[in-house]
């Protein structure tokens, strides 16, 4: 099996007082799309930058593609696609200037007219000076960039801040098709939605360190559930009670019921079985709500 | 570092036409300038005689102002490294802080370009856009030697330019380094201006005040020889200044190698007091 695409241990970096990472172990697989959640100030930007050699850890190791960034950083910038979070661009170049700039810095090792591919899903005029766009339209360039050499390796930092919803899909679209590609994709986000449509697995970071990584899916089966019932008769409250894992949160009029439901549904789908029941509605959490869990129970 | 070399020196082109026009115009007017003025050589003799030592010595101090090289001392060489300075010291504060002020470096890094090709491809820029510089300024007096009727030649008016340009390239490299040590480019900026102006002061009153001279023999302008050096090139001063700013370039690389990589509202790089006051006023607040 391959070397993970990214792997830190125990990574830690101070801004004078402000501990920003305190002791980050993550494994990023070949090939899967990881997403990195948290609130601004968690520790995301910092640990993407780390993992550039942008700054420079006070302890633990990092290695990206099998590669040490500080021993070899323009090996792995070679081999990485990578959108800051604070995208700025040298605002007197045009489009297609910068992207010129920036595949030279390359060797010019990205395809012109995969540039050109790239930039019309996107929508993006190449000729409009970069000091006339919008930063959704800079953000269409940011992204352009980081996929124009189709790199292993995609670290993206916040990549559908500032565009539109339509253009958030495509930029999605995009990534998951880089991914579909054989690229690892690292995202950094705190618009949850997003982790959750194209993420394989998530990773929460809080007050730099991470607090849970797990696969998506996993991650919100593990969580608990909100079940609403109606009965043709009365609402059993006291059986529905005595389940397992099971809490009634409201009986409403006699007839429904509201449960929340800790792990498995089995044992409370048999106590059903000795019941009618008229309506039965499961509420799925969203991962938002997973999200904000881990910080109210850590907090 | 080809394409870093390249790149910067695109974007430096407006500050190397317009300072170097500008400049190559001055040096046309003066050489345009010298025959009329030697033609009152007495009465100038005697203005500038009532001016005094103390003010002349801010002129390269020199008393053979008609001569080629004291016309060109007086006239331009003498104070020309502080309005140059300005320039380098600018260039020089902002060569890499200022795209990390602005936030483009964090892109530019992150492409497969090493830190050292990055600055030195910069660094290289720079000394080449001052080099463009005083070429356009060498041009102006070159293109007036047959107006001032001198027995020069135009390659010959390169030395003073040659001195001209290692004192500038220290004074950019100075501020390189400071930007590299110091919060921000703009304070950065400030004290090599000030220490430059500082030395300016120092190396021209240590003309007329002996008990200067201890100091002046510690700062770069003291080994800048200007317009004097269409006599003879003192090329262990130039090699002296050269080797300063190469050792000034050589740790401001070290330091850039080992920094981190600014981005806005990442991180403090206040300095401590500032942080501890910022501090304070928060928990106040």
């Amino acid at each position: 099996m391959a070397d993970p695409a990214i792997v830190t241990q125990n990574l830690t970096k101070s801004y004078g007082h402000v501990r920003a990472l305190q002791g980050v172990d993550l494994e990023v697989r070949r090939g899967e799309i990881f997403g990195f959640l948290g609130p601004n100030g968690a520790g995301k930007t910092t640990t993407i930058r780390c993992l550039l050699d942008m700054i420079r850890p006070d302890g633990g190791t990092v290695r990206v593609l099998g590669l040490d960034p500080q021993a070899d950083p323009v090996a792995v910038h070679a081999r990485t696609g990578y959108l800051p979070g604070e995208l700025h661009f040298d605002e007197n170049l045009s489009v297609e200037k910068a992207l010129h700039y920036l595949n030279a810095l390359r060797g010019h090792k990205a395809d012109w007219g995969y540039i050109r591919l790239l930039s019309e899903r996107l929508d993006l005029d190449f000729r409009m000076p970069i000091k006339h766009l919008s930063k959704g339209n800079k953000q269409k360039v940011g992204l352009v960039q980081a996929l124009m050499h189709q790199p292993e390796l995609l670290l993206l930092d916040e990549p559908t801040s500032g565009l539109d919803p339509l253009l958030q899909q495509e930029t999605l679209r995009m990534v998951k098709q880089a991914a579909t590609q054989g690229a690892t994709v690292f995202f950094s986000s705190h618009i949850l939605a997003e982790v959750q449509e194209i993420a394989d697995r998530v990773g929460i970071i809080r007050k730099g360190r991470i607090v849970e990584v797990a696969e998506t899916g996993a991650l919100m089966r593990r969580a608990l559930r909100r079940v609403r019932l109606r009965f043709r008769d009365e609402a059993p409250v006291d059986a529905l009670a005595s389940v397992p894992g099971v809490t009634v949160l409201s009986a409403g009029d006699g007839l429904s019921v509201l449960l929340q439901v800790e792990g498995e549904m089995d044992a409370l789908i048999k106590v059903l079985a000795r019941y009618t029941v008229v309506e039965f509605e499961t509420e799925r959490p969203s991962l938002e709500e997973v999200f904000l869990a881990y910080y109210e129970a850590q907090a | 570092m080809a394409t870093i070399f390249r790149y910067s020196l695109r974007r430096f082109l407006g500050q190397i036409l317009g300072w170097g026009i500008a400049f190559g115009l001055i040096a046309l007017y003066l050489m345009v300038l010298y025959k009329p003025m030697i033609t009152q050589q007495a009465e100038l003799k005697t203005l500038f005689d009532a001016y005094g030592e103390t003010m002349m010595a801010f002129f390269g101090g020199t008393t053979d102002f008609l001569s080629p090289a004291g016309y060109l001392d007086f006239t331009f060489f003498s104070y020309i490294p502080i309005v140059a300075g300005i320039f380098a010291v600018v260039l020089g504060s902002g060569l890499l802080v200022a795209d990390e002020e602005k936030g483009t470096l964090d892109l530019i890094m992150a492409h497969p370009i090493s830190r050292a090709a990055l600055f030195w491809g910069r660094t290289l820029a720079f000394c080449a856009a001052t080099l463009a510089i005083l070429a356009l300024t060498w041009l102006g007096f070159a293109a007036g030697i047959p107006a001032a009727a001198w027995d020069v030649s135009a390659a010959s008016l390169l030395l003073p330019h040659l001195s001209l340009f290692v004192v500038l390239v220290l004074f950019g490299a100075f501020a390189l380094l400071l930007s590299m040590v110091l919060p921000s480019r703009a304070v950065a900026a400030s004290a090599a201006g000030g220490l430059m102006v500082v030395n300016y002061l120092v190396t021209s009153l240590a003309r007329v005040n002996e008990r200067l001279e201890g100091l002046n023999n510690l700062l770069p302008l003291k080994y800048y020889q200007g317009g004097r050096a269409l006599e003879a090139l003192d090329w262990q001063a130039l090699l002296v200044l050269l080797g300063v700013a190469a050792l000034l370039m050589v740790l401001a690389w070290w330091r850039f190698e080992r920094r981190d990589i600014r981005v806005s509202g990442e991180g403090s790089w206040a300095l401590p007091f500032i942080r501890r006051t910022a501090r304070r006023r928060a928990q106040r607040a």
